[in-house]
């Protein structure tokens, strides 16, 4: 093996939702310190892809690798821990609970001894550690304990991709994590990406908004009817010969 | 690559909110006003109000509620709705009373009859929690629906038993019981001060724990949770046997006030438990409210009751006063900034 090793693998994977076809032998590879742009139309199978990828459906056919190890996951909880953070579109966050509580949601810090033991939170750890944690990947979110309702959508967006910053170990799934966000703030989003490819993560970003995915990406995945269509360098591509494979437009011209 | 200034993301445009929200939004502030409010008038209209056999009665009567209010407020923050809280107090009152009056022929002493009998009311209690979480998680019926099969078929069950234990008489003869549970220190009889420090490690596993933290991140975004790692299903379901484990030992309260396990004790309470949560402050959507609110709930919907009758109003008019308080509630729910559906 002369080619360095890819983080996650993804062999000729399909899911079956009733009778729709949702995927079809998806295959791809992607390396870490690599940003992947997963692209499609709407029911291309982009959010089914990161579900199966996710734990949250096993596909009903095909392998998972990470880090040449195979993986079949039942839980969300399996997918995190071998490494795997996900950003939801618009639902990764609880909005009732705090910032911190949401950082630290279903890895919390309990408190020292038996209080611990017992299932007490240790609140205060949590709630200084995630503000740390957040800027650490560049991301100030304000003081005080407020409720993620409290916040704006660009500091909530921020909060959720600090989280899956923090934690992930190896892959991260960012799906459509620009949505609804002001240009200004899209490009704090698109940094944070930067910051994460910094840190040898293997980001894999889905989006509608093609001039996000030409700037932030390394590498393009298209899906069109839940199967790849394409996959090539972004320097391959221009934003009409993208527009143009994810529409299908590109193969009735020839 | 350019430093992007984040100003954007740190500097958060406050949130209109005048003074007058935020008290009205504070909700346990307000029953608290509204508490002592109602003490007061009592207490000029029958001076006799503030006596602490009355209180005694008062707290006899809260305690009834407080534990179907408790396990209704986890459910209910989780998302979901338990209707079969009243149902089950008669079930588990039944069967308990049955096997109490079996031990009682067996000349057991009086103490391990009751601490049997409460274990198996809780029991019972637990099961028919199993029943409405299998119902809700296993075959997907949405809790409304579950809890409701339970309401009408745990009532039916509780009059079939006590057909076939006594001709559909109340089960069991236990005056030794109904004398026990009238001992009190203070205002607070002995099963009062048992329920309330069931209610206190409730609240306390509610705000302060693992498992509170979860049921409140469920009822918020049950997504979320999952995607977290959390075990939705499981947490929901053990939700649903914690809140017929307390209905079970409500029904062992009831006996013991009682001295025998009536088919008919039980009737209507879930509406009393669920109104009391809503009073409380606590969304029926889930992810909101405070132990303290419900509890103050409760305390509020037995005072009201309580003091009605002790001032010779009809007891139609305790309903009416429930039903306005409800709506109250409901109003200032309305008037709390929810940053759900902003974008």
């Amino acid at each position: 093996m002369s080619e360095r090793e890819a983080v996650l693998e993804v062999k000729s994977i399909s899911k079956n939702y009733g009778s729709v076809q949702a995927l079809t032998e998806v295959s791809f590879k992607a390396y870490a310190g690599e940003v992947i742009g997963l692209v499609g139309d709407n029911g291309a199978g982009k959010s089914t892809l990161i579900k199966a990828l996710s734990g949250v459906h096993q596909p009903d056919s095909g392998e998972i690798f990470l880090d040449g190890e195979r993986h079949n996951w039942k839980s969300p909880q399996e997918a995190i821990d071998s490494g795997i953070e996900t950003l939801y579109q618009d639902s990764g966050l609880a909005p009732d609970l705090t910032i911190g509580s949401n950082v630290f949601l279903g890895r919390e810090i309990m408190k020292k001894g038996l209080l611990g033991k017992l299932g007490f939170l240790d609140q205060k750890s949590m709630e200084a550690e995630a503000l740390e944690d957040l800027a650490k990947v560049g991301i100030s979110v304000p003081m005080s304990r407020r409720t993620v309702s409290q916040l704006s959508g660009g500091q909530r967006q921020a909060v959720a991709i600090g989280r899956a910053i923090s934690w992930a170990r190896k892959v991260i799934l960012l799906d459509e994590p620009t949505n609804h966000l002001g240009a200004r703030q899209a490009q704090e989003v698109l940094s944070v990406i930067e910051e994460a490819k910094k840190r040898g993560l293997c980001v894999i970003f889905i989006s509608h908004t093609l001039p996000h995915v030409l700037q932030v990406t390394d590498r393009i995945v298209v899906m069109r009817l839940g199967q790849v269509v394409k996959d090539a360098p972004t320097s391959e591509f221009t934003a009409e010969s993208l527009l143009a494979s994810i529409t299908g437009l590109s193969e009735l011209q020839g | 690559m350019p430093e992007l200034d984040r100003s954007v993301l740190t500097s958060s445009p406050e949130l209109p909110r005048s003074r007058a929200r935020e008290i009205l939004s504070n909700q346990q502030f307000l029953l608290f006003v509204v508490l002592i409010a109602l003490m007061t008038y009592f207490y000029t209209r029958n001076h006799y109000f503030f006596t602490v056999g009355e209180f005694q009665n008062i707290f006899t009567d809260f305690s009834g509620y407080a534990l179907l209010a408790v396990g209704e407020m986890f459910v209910i923050v989780a998302g979901g709705i338990d209707l079969s809280v009243g149902s089950t107090v008669a079930v588990s009152g039944v069967l308990g009373a049955w096997v109490m009056n079996g031990m009682m022929n067996g000349h057991w002493n009086q103490f391990w009859v009751l601490v049997v009998g409460t274990i198996i009311c809780g029991i019972v209690g637990a099961i028919v929690g199993l029943f409405n979480a299998l119902m809700i998680t296993k075959a997907k019926l949405v809790p409304f629906v579950a809890t409701l099969v339970t309401l009408s078929a745990g009532l039916g069950f509780a009059l079939l038993f006590a057909q076939f234990f006594n001709s559909g008489q109340p089960v069991g003869n236990d005056p030794a019981a109904a004398v026990f549970s009238s001992k009190a220190i203070w205002v607070f009889t002995y099963p009062s001060i048992f329920i309330i420090a069931i209610v206190v490690i409730a609240g306390i596993v509610l705000h302060l724990t693992r498992y509170g933290r979860y049921t409140y991140a469920i009822g918020s975004n049950s997504f979320a949770a999952r995607a977290a790692g959390i075990n939705v299903q499981r947490h929901v379901g053990s939700i649903y046997v914690l809140s017929g484990f307390l209905a079970g030992l409500t029904g062992m309260f009831y006996f013991m006030q009682l001295g025998s396990g009536a088919p008919t004790s039980g009737d209507g309470f879930e509406l009393t438990a669920i109104a009391a949560v809503v009073i409380g402050g606590a969304s029926l959507t889930g992810g909101r409210g405070r132990m303290s609110g419900t509890v103050l709930g409760v305390f509020v919907l037995t005072v009201v009751t309580f003091g009605l009758v002790f001032i010779n109003v009809p007891p139609a008019w305790t309903q009416i006063v429930v039903g306005g308080f409800i709506a109250l509630a409901a109003a200032l729910q309305s008037l709390r900034p929810s940053g759900r559906k902003s974008a």
